[in-house]
């Protein structure tokens, strides 16, 4: 175990630096510069002296180099280049840990409805609730979130003015967002344990339970949820390292403060050190949720126990 | 790092949870409340709610360069001057400065500082204003403003690194007194001392914070009618009442709130409940409800930025005068203001945006209509007159043009296509649109890779040149390629002639000489659409404004 363990982590690593070095020089390829965001072209005198500040006017392989040593010796991913003072580290810490509680919130209420939903619809398999369960799931697998957010906003906030449009700090300020944002999650996973359940409710090994007398219940209980739920985990993987990223539309919407907006907004203003550093967090913690994701399976799976 | 990053979530969740036990709404009662201002009583809560539709880039005065930023610069600042509205007609008070004047050619200028205080409590003085300045134009601090000001005496030098900054011309005579000398006389020399350029800077503070410094809120000091209390990068600044700003009697908000909000709906829909308590719109669904709304008054009026369509006059086709006023003559402007922009711009053939004033007199009317002779004449026989100097024949279905765009949105996609149709129609000549992302149009239209593209300019400061000389041979803001050595010198004039009525004239005939020579063809002026609740007292109505919320007031809320 722990050599395999060992393994991965080099492996990680390994896999850290080529998307570090590969985005370092995709983002100086393509055209435009931070200044790009200004939309105007200005005076020669002015840009050289602002490249200059920044290392910008530098052979791009050199400012690689610098950003390593930079990292590896001080562990910043430097300053922002958009937003001069604010350290790229800082800005990601700060507005990861405002993503991660509407995200978190809606993964878990996403994931507790899902979960029962999609365990009420195989039960009552091509029966009522299944169908209200699928509409429900395909509505949500469908709608835009951006429509939802603007219909929620609409109606809960300016037509009934229940909840605040916008803002952050305030509990009341989160049910929208965590409304909009697990409508999603319910309905991957009311999907994903329905059929979870049908395909382990077929197996042989349910059949031999029942005949030995096991009661309904218990059958569900002891071995179908228990099966279905497995494959569950490379989902959550995934989800959980994406609620430290935010939702980019969702927050726009309702003006949270979250790391969400820096992904999109950085490209759009090259702001270089900010594209490498959520790049980097955001492959970190991917790579991280997939170790975990295969320890946990190692774990929990003795059909896939590692050597 | 890892227990910061620890220390962060936890502080996220405990937040959360802590909120929740919270609650209750926050009631503060205004020294000012009752009392009265222009014959209406004051609220107890002077609090103005406002939007930027943008983080702030940074509050450090040399490196920031954005109008989000410059939205809390103005309020917690005190520049030397100030754009003041009376009557209707922008008029500039005193502000940092009490009193200034020049010499005969208005080469020196000199500001009597009045007694005013930072935030903390020290005395502003001629000094602070040196040291922005010097740092401003030190190629050290990459600062984007550098330009501005590079008409002080060795400005370019040091802003070149080929001068220290100390060699610059400005001083500090004693602590009130500030002495600027320039390279040449410079007529609108006092249109940029509200401009970032030549605000004061706290050495102290900024040596202190180094490269953070306005970065966050307690990395910030301002010397203005208001102070700023907190930053939520992202999220929202809140501005208060600054008690040692010199005129605080005469500044009646207690608090003002920046929410930061990105998203068109959610800007509009926080207006429509009352959280916002102004907004500014051109989306025609929005501005029909908003006009219908009860207690909601209304203001428009045009800005200090130009929309217009440039050609490469370096391209075969479009080295051809009459093929560029072909391709203006063609639009009929009022009819893109409706079509596109659902009436809400100016339609507008000068190259000097409409609110500009040169001096104390609005330029646009000074000077008069240009472009009236393109306007009236045929375009199709322009195109064809074009097409014979260049040896072309005489069959406009032959020529195909690129209509470069900067940007993929679907409203571009519309613009194009709306002149894909209008020439097709008018001058029989095929379109071809090419939409880029904004970095790509940027390098396209810069290498001279492109025929006919769009794009807009927003002057920095008011007065006929700055958006004139944008337009000089060696100015390279617009990739037109267009030299004129006569529309060189008009500017090179215009821009140290210290009588008014003769750099009226200069003005108009380098503006003449460019509309009609069309390297750039204008199309609309643009128009703001602002919409406050009646309780909002004293907003500005016209763009040049520099008095921030200053004189706003909340009665009736």
């Amino acid at each position: 175990m722990r050599k395999f363990i060992t393994k991965r982590i080099l492996y990680m690593v390994l896999t850290l630096f080529v998307i570090t070095a590969a985005t370092f020089f995709l983002m100086h390829s393509i055209p435009g510069d931070p200044l790009s965001y200004m939309a105007r072209n200005l005076p020669e005198q002015t840009r050289l002296n602002y490249y200059a500040k920044y290392g910008l006017d530098k052979p791009v392989t050199e400012q690689f180099v610098l950003f390593l040593k930079n990292f590896f010796t001080t562990g910043s991913l430097g300053e922002s280049l958009r937003y001069p003072g604010r350290e790229v580290t800082d800005t990601i810490l700060t507005n990861s840990s405002v993503s991660v509680v509407p995200g978190g919130l809606a993964l878990l209420i996403g994931l507790v409805i899902g979960v029962t939903l999609g365990i009420i619809a195989s039960l009552h398999k091509n029966k009522w609730p299944d169908y209200v369960v699928m509409f429900i799931a395909v509505l949500g697998i469908t709608m835009p979130v951006f429509v939802l957010a603007s219909l929620f906003q609409y109606f809960f906030s300016v037509k009934f003015q229940l909840l605040p449009t916008t803002g952050w700090g305030k509990p009341k300020n989160v049910v929208l967002p965590v409304a909009c944002m697990c409508f999603g999650t319910i309905a991957t996973y009311a999907r994903y344990v329905k059929s979870n359940m049908l395909d382990v409710m077929g197996q042989d090994y349910i059949l031999t339970a029942e005949a030995k007398g096991v009661s309904g219940f218990n059958v569900i209980r002891k071995h179908v949820l228990k099966n279905a739920f497995l494959p569950c985990i490379t989902l959550l993987g995934g989800q959980i390292s994406g609620i430290f990223t935010g939702s980019f539309v969702v927050e726009k919407i309702f003006g949270i403060p979250g790391l969400g907006f820096y992904f999109i907004s950085s490209i759009n203003d090259r702001d270089y050190t900010m594209i490498i550093g959520t790049t980097v967090f955001a492959a970190g913690l991917f790579v991280i949720a997939q170790l975990i994701i295969d320890i946990a399976y190692g774990l929990l799976d003795p059909r896939i126990r590692v050597r | 790092m890892k227990k910061r990053a620890l220390a962060l979530l936890m502080a996220g969740t405990m937040a959360l949870s802590l909120a929740a036990c919270g609650g209750g709404s926050e009631q503060t009662t205004s020294a000012s409340a009752g009392k009265t201002v222009d014959g209406k009583v004051l609220d107890a809560d002077q609090t103005y709610n406002t939007y930027l539709m943008s983080d702030p880039s940074t509050l450090d005065i040399s490196k920031g360069n954005d109008n989000y930023g410059w939205n809390i610069l103005i309020n917690t600042m005190e520049p030397l001057t100030r754009m003041d509205e009376q009557d209707g007609q922008n008029v500039r008070i005193p502000a940092g400065a009490e009193s200034w004047e020049s010499n005969e050619d208005g080469s020196v200028w000199t500001f009597h500082l009045r007694d005013n205080k930072w935030s903390d409590g020290q005395a502003v003085t001629a000094s602070d204003y040196v040291y922005g300045i010097q740092r401003t134009l030190d190629p050290a601090s990459g600062s984007l403003n550098g330009y501005l000001i590079t008409c002080i005496k060795n400005g370019a030098a040091v802003n070149s690194g080929d001068m220290d900054p100390s060699e610059l011309g400005v001083k500090a005579v004693d602590d009130k007194t500030l002495e600027i000398t320039l390279e040449n006389p410079t007529p609108y020399f006092l249109s940029l001392t509200d401009t970032r350029a030549l605000l004061p800077q706290r050495q102290d503070l900024i040596e202190q914070y180094g490269d953070s410094y306005g970065a966050d809120a307690d990395k910030y000091i301002g010397n203005g009618p208001f102070k700023l209390d907190t930053w939520t990068h992202n999220s929202e600044l809140v501005l208060v009442k600054n008690e040692n700003y010199y005129d605080q009697e005469n500044v009646y908000l207690d608090k003002v709130v920046f929410k930061i909000l990105t998203d068109e709906s959610a800007i509009f829909n926080s207006f429509d409940n009352g959280s916002l308590d102004a907004v500014s719109t051109g989306t025609r669904e929005w501005m029909d409800r908003f006009d219908q709304k009860n207690g909601v008054s209304r203001v428009d009026y045009d800005n200090s930025t130009i929309r217009y369509h440039f050609f490469n006059t370096k391209d075969a086709l479009f080295q051809n005068e009459n093929i560029r006023k072909a391709f203006s003559a063609a639009i009929d402007r009022e009819d893109v203001n409706q079509t596109i922009y659902f009436g809400n711009m100016t339609p507008y053939t000068g190259w000097v945006p409409s609110t500009v004033s040169l001096g104390d007199t609005n330029y646009r009317e000074a000077a008069g209509e240009m472009m009236t002779d393109t306007m009236s004449e045929d375009p199709k026989a322009l195109l064809l007159k074009g097409m014979e100097e260049l040896g072309l024949g005489s069959d406009p279905s032959t020529i195909t043009v690129t209509f470069t765009l900067g940007g993929t949105n679907q409203w571009l996609k519309t613009y194009g296509e709306y002149f894909q149709q209008i020439y097709q129609q008018k001058l029989g000549v095929n379109i071809v649109l090419d939409q880029n992302e904004w970095g790509t149009f940027q390098q396209k239209t810069n290498s001279g890779d492109y025929q006919m593209a769009y794009m807009s300019w927003g002057i920095d400061y008011n007065d006929p040149i700055s958006m004139l000389e944008i337009m000089k041979s060696d100015a390279g803001s617009i990739p037109t390629f267009w030299e004129n050595a006569e529309f060189d010198a008009l500017i090179g004039e215009a821009s140290a002639e210290m009588d008014e009525a003769k750099r009226l004239e200069l003005c108009k005939e380098a503006e003449t000489i460019l509309l009609s020579e069309l390297p750039v063809c204008p199309v609309v002026n643009e128009a703001v659409h602002s919409y406050n609740y009646d309780y909002v007292n004293n907003m500005a109505t016209t763009p040049f404004t520099t008095m921030g919320v200053k004189k706003l007031f909340i009665s009736g809320r």
